[in-house]
């Protein structure tokens, strides 16, 4: 098979020849002793922050408005600076899920409601810096893999058909089942009923029929999970503040704290976490890849995972433990990034929405990925594992600075950082697509998740259902009909079987913890 | 009235800063000065403000990378921004559908893609190549088809025996149902009166997904276009059995065509631009002819090469006829019975909704029984104040319903004014607050990321 023979090329313990050796010199030479490089990372690093931070704006929008700049830059400066922006954007949506709940992706949608909790014991600085250290850890863990795994894993994502993505979807909406505490899971179940039902709205994807449009030409687009996330936590959170105000009377909900922000703290957290939590970073960096490398999957997936993972056991009121638990996430959200590479690099395949732009721009560069890369230009994809590991080392400073900034930002009298809220939600909504739709829909959400989770509702669950409802649906569609509608299919394959004893297993978990919790109930009461 | 002029100026001016310390007359002077200024400006040229170019595809994708190059060397022609603005969702319904319905001053273009001959024949839009006005066909990509390097069939014929002995139907897919390239395949069966039921179409999201399928052997055989497979044939991963259509690929020459093997049968998906109907003939003219020059320029041809896009221009007015034409031979395969057979799915549409009510019910009531009183939460409902909260969200529903007349600035003005008075805030903290996040956002959004804020009464 053709494929052994360059998977080699990325595993040096294969042997490191002389000319990877000059590949490797050469890749230092290209990336450390250039200035113009250093600087275009630092800028895209501040970019990647911005973008990142604005609710609305996604990682891929900043890729492809970057796009155009692109062109006249050489590929090593380009991929530079995507790659940088990519890992500061995903890092940055933690600063206003943290400050303000409002999550800037559906990765930190998985641990919005938690990190806002411990916000509100002002603890939002030392979070954020765990945050950041976190995400840097779980990137250079990611490109480490990419270096060493990427070929062994790419003959992993090979494996996976429609079916294996039936059961791996099944697997992350049930672990946002898991992750709620208990008591509320049945509403957690709702919840993601409720995504998913809403999910179904607009023109389906298989059947290209449309439902729920009610002869609405603006619904046939659907319910686009970004402004339905920013109106279900942000905007409901401006509402939940509103109606705490009595009528008559000046907002004056105290003021919480973000508490201080002390670089030592954060150096000691990270210590801690290398020290006490060396199997949670090595099993959420892992998750992040392997699943982040699944087209389709991607880091949304990975950080719920991960966060189920490392929830699932903790109490509500243990912070040090539930801060662990949100590391884990977003270690495992910034290894996805790296882990999405590994098809792009390998087959040329996307492994998500951001590979895909840079799979244009190398081919723009007259770069055809694909395992020839390996071998004809094996300098430039040293480059890219070096600029991975340099991008993850930019963030920190830049990180900590947004992190202070923020504070600032934050620590604005209520009843005037209530308004830019709101304006940034509507305009970070509006952005997305151009379109009053999405305002409106925005609004509409805000309102239903101001009344959920006033009821006890999580919100965290309809973001996901509505993010998988359709992939979910389609695979199962998918699988169906490559098996002629027999049901059997969806388990007729290997490693389609074991990923269905998977999701059985953290469904008998799920029911065995609540058996467990109604009898402890019982016997208390 | 003087607090949008002040928001004007804040907009088109970085100096505003500078202004801060001036007296209050001499700003006015200022002012009139700048909005006359910018009111003459206005009136004379054409393009004067950012140009929004549609694409109903996502970023990242062919269509978007092609939407994005125009974008850029069009800026450079017309000398106004020009942003992509990604209307995706509705498998192309909701691009399509907007760039028909955009006001017709021109200043909104569409990067049409084959879908629009497509949709109307299913009833899914009523919008047909007559909605629009064409400005100029960029590229068109023929069909081709591939299997697995490891697979038996080396040539389109042994295909076709393959799809003619069937006796269980073989897996094909490449993109959605109904799609272009579901079309292609569809069509050619037709065209050598294949069995239409040996070939069992798998419906998927675009052409990755349906490649990685191929690969993890959940298919055998994919259509869609030779620039989207290009990697995997190169790794030797895959196999182009042949191209559909009668001229070989400039950038694949070595792929044989359909007609090379007997089979007279051609097809393949385009990109062209488009203005909404009723824009004035100056500018159209102006449009098309900064098109076909960007279209002619040898940076557009490098990037199109190196994409792999095979370029194929023409002007508005054949794009007209060739879209009438290839809108007559779609809807004579569409509307097949056979055709609308195969785009049968094993589950109903309203199977997933219907699931996800039963399952609701069984989980509501499983919860409902199983509720412990004393655990949840008392809200204070009796405190919570409804008032503000309705107040709040009739505000924003009446933002976005003015949005479109009076332009962001003055409605985002508004709403923030507003909202602030509600929450007591003192009138001069009010206007600093306004006149700050309302122009640095315009401007963060509008200039900055090129992200198109509608522009109203004020605004660039």
């Amino acid at each position: 098979m053709r494929f052994l023979s360059y998977s080699g090329c990325l595993c040096p313990g294969a042997g490191w020849g002389g000319d990877m050796n000059d590949a490797l010199v050469q890749a230092v030479t290209d990336v450390l002793y250039r200035p113009d490089l250093w600087l275009t990372i630092v800028a895209a690093a501040c970019y990647g922050i911005f973008v990142g931070a604005v609710p609305g704006l996604t990682a891929t929008m900043a890729v492809a408005l970057f796009v155009p700049i692109a062109y006249w830059m050489d590929s090593v400066s380009a991929i530079a600076a995507i790659v940088t922006m990519v890992a500061c954007a995903i890092f940055s949506g933690d600063l206003p899920t943290i400050f303000l709940r409002i999550p800037g992706t559906p990765a930190s949608a998985a641990y919005a409601d938690d990190a806002y909790r411990l916000t509100q014991k002002g603890q939002a600085q030392r979070l954020l810096g765990l945050a950041l250290t976190c995400s840097i850890t779980g990137g250079i863990l990611g490109a480490v893999m990419l270096m060493f795994l990427g070929g062994q894993l790419a003959r992993i994502a090979k494996l996976f058909s429609a079916t294996e993505y039936f059961w791996l979807y099944v697997i992350g909406l049930s672990c946002a089942v898991l992750v709620s505490s208990g008591g509320a899971r049945w509403k957690a179940v709702l919840s993601l009923l409720l995504g998913l039902l809403l999910s179904t709205i607009g023109l389906s994807a298989v059947h290209i029929e449309p439902r729920f449009t009610f002869g609405m030409a603006a619904l046939y687009q659907g319910i686009s999970f970004i402004p339905a996330m920013i109106g279900l936590f942000g905007l409901s959170e401006v509402f939940s503040n509103l109606a705490q105000a009595r009528d008559g009377q000046r907002v004056t909900v105290s003021h919480s704290s973000t508490g201080q922000f002390s670089v030592s703290q954060t150096v000691e957290d990270l210590g801690d976490r290398f020290r006490c939590h060396k199997r949670g970073t090595a099993r959420s960096g892992l998750l992040g890849v392997v699943i982040g490398m699944l087209p389709g999957a991607g880091a949304d997936i990975a950080a719920w995972v991960a966060f189920a993972a490392a929830r699932k056991a903790v109490p509500a009121d243990n912070d040090s433990a539930l801060r662990n638990a949100i590391g884990d996430a977003t270690t495992a959200n910034s290894a996805a990034l790296a882990g999405g590479w590994i098809p792009a690099l390998v087959f040329g395949i996307p492994g998500d929405s951001v590979t895909a732009i840079v799979i244009g721009v190398l081919m723009m560069k007259n770069v055809t990925p694909g395992p020839a890369i390996f071998v004809d230009q094996a300098p430039l994809v040293y480059s890219i594992y070096l600029v991975f590991i340099l991008a993850n080392l930019v963030m920190f400073p830049i990180g900590l600075l947004a992190i202070r900034m923020g504070g600032r930002i934050v620590q604005l009298p209520r009843q005037v950082l209530l308004p830019l809220i709101v304006l940034f939600c509507i305009t970070g909504s509006y952005a997305l697509n151009g379109s009053l739709f999405d305002v409106i829909t925005m609004l509409l959400s805000g309102v239903l998740g101001f009344f959920l989770s006033h009821r006890g509702f999580p919100l965290g669950p309809i973001v996901l259902g509505l993010v998988l409802g359709g992939p979910l649906e389609e695979r199962l569609i998918q699988s169906l009909t490559a098996a002629a509608g027999s049901v059997g299919g969806l388990v007729a394959r290997p490693l389609a079987c074991v990923l269905a004893l998977a999701a059985a297993a953290v469904w008998l978990g799920i029911s065995w913890a609540a058996v467990r919790e109604m009898r402890q109930g019982k016997t208390r009461g | 009235m003087l607090s949008s002029s002040l928001v004007r100026v804040a907009s088109v001016s970085h100096s505003f800063w500078g202004l801060k310390h001036l007296n209050r007359i001499r700003l006015c002077v200022v002012l009139v000065i700048l909005v006359l200024h910018a009111g003459c400006e206005r009136a004379e040229q054409w393009p004067a403000r950012p140009v929004t170019l549609l694409c109903p595809w996502s970023a990242g994708g062919g269509t978007d990378r092609v939407s994005r190059q125009m974008a850029v060397q069009l800026e450079v022609e017309l000398g106004v921004p020009v942003n992509v603005v990604n209307a995706t969702g509705g498998g192309g319904v909701t691009g399509h559908a907007r760039g028909a319905l955009a006001r017709p001053d021109g200043y909104t273009l569409l990067m049409a893609t084959v879908e629009l001959n497509m949709l109307h024949w299913r009833g899914l839009c009523p919008v047909t190549w007559a909605s629009y006005r064409p400005l100029g066909k960029l590229n068109e990509d023929s069909a081709a088809v591939f299997v697995r390097a490891d697979s038996q069939w080396q040539t389109v014929t042994d295909l076709e025996e393959a799809f003619r002995d069937a006796t269980a139907p073989v897996a094909v897919s490449g993109s959605a149902s109904g799609s272009i390239w579901h079309l292609a395949l569809a069509g050619w069966l037709l065209e050598r009166d294949l069995p239409m039921a040996s070939a069992n179409w798998i419906s998927s999201k675009g052409s990755a997904p349906s490649l990685q399928e191929l690969l993890a052997r959940g298919v055998d055989v994919v259509c869609c276009s030779i620039p989207e497979a290009a990697t995997l044939v190169d790794a030797g991963e895959v196999r182009c059995l042949g191209v559909m259509s009668t001229e070989r690929c400039p950038t694949a020459p070595e792929i044989p065509t359909f007609a090379e093997q007997g089979v007279e049968w051609s097809v393949g998906g385009w990109r062209g631009m488009m203005y909404p109907p009723g824009v004035s003939e100056d500018r159209v003219q102006r449009m098309e002819a900064a098109i076909a020059k960007v279209a002619a320029s040898d940076e557009f041809r490098n990037f199109m090469d190196e994409a792999g896009f095979n370029m194929s221009i023409c002007g508005g007015e054949e794009f007209g006829r060739f879209l009438e034409q290839a809108d007559k031979d779609f809807g004579a395969i569409l509307t097949q019975p056979a055709m609308r057979q195969q785009q049968q799915a094993p589950l109903s549409p309203w199977f997933m909704p219907i699931l996800l009510g039963v399952l609701g019910v069984i989980a509501g009531g499983v919860g409902v029984s199983t509720r412990r009183p004393a655990v949840v939460a008392k809200v204070a409902a009796a405190d919570n104040n409804l008032r503000m909260m309705v107040v709040c969200t009739g505000a924003i529903a009446a933002f976005a319903v003015v949005l479109d007349t009076v332009g962001y600035v003055v409605a985002a003005s508004l709403l923030m004014s507003s909202l602030l008075l509600l929450l007591r805030v003192r009138l001069l903290t009010v206007c600093v607050v306004v006149l700050t996040s309302v122009p640095v956002t315009y401007h963060a959004f509008s200039v900055l990321l090129g992200v198109p804020l509608p522009w109203g009464w004020l605004g660039w």
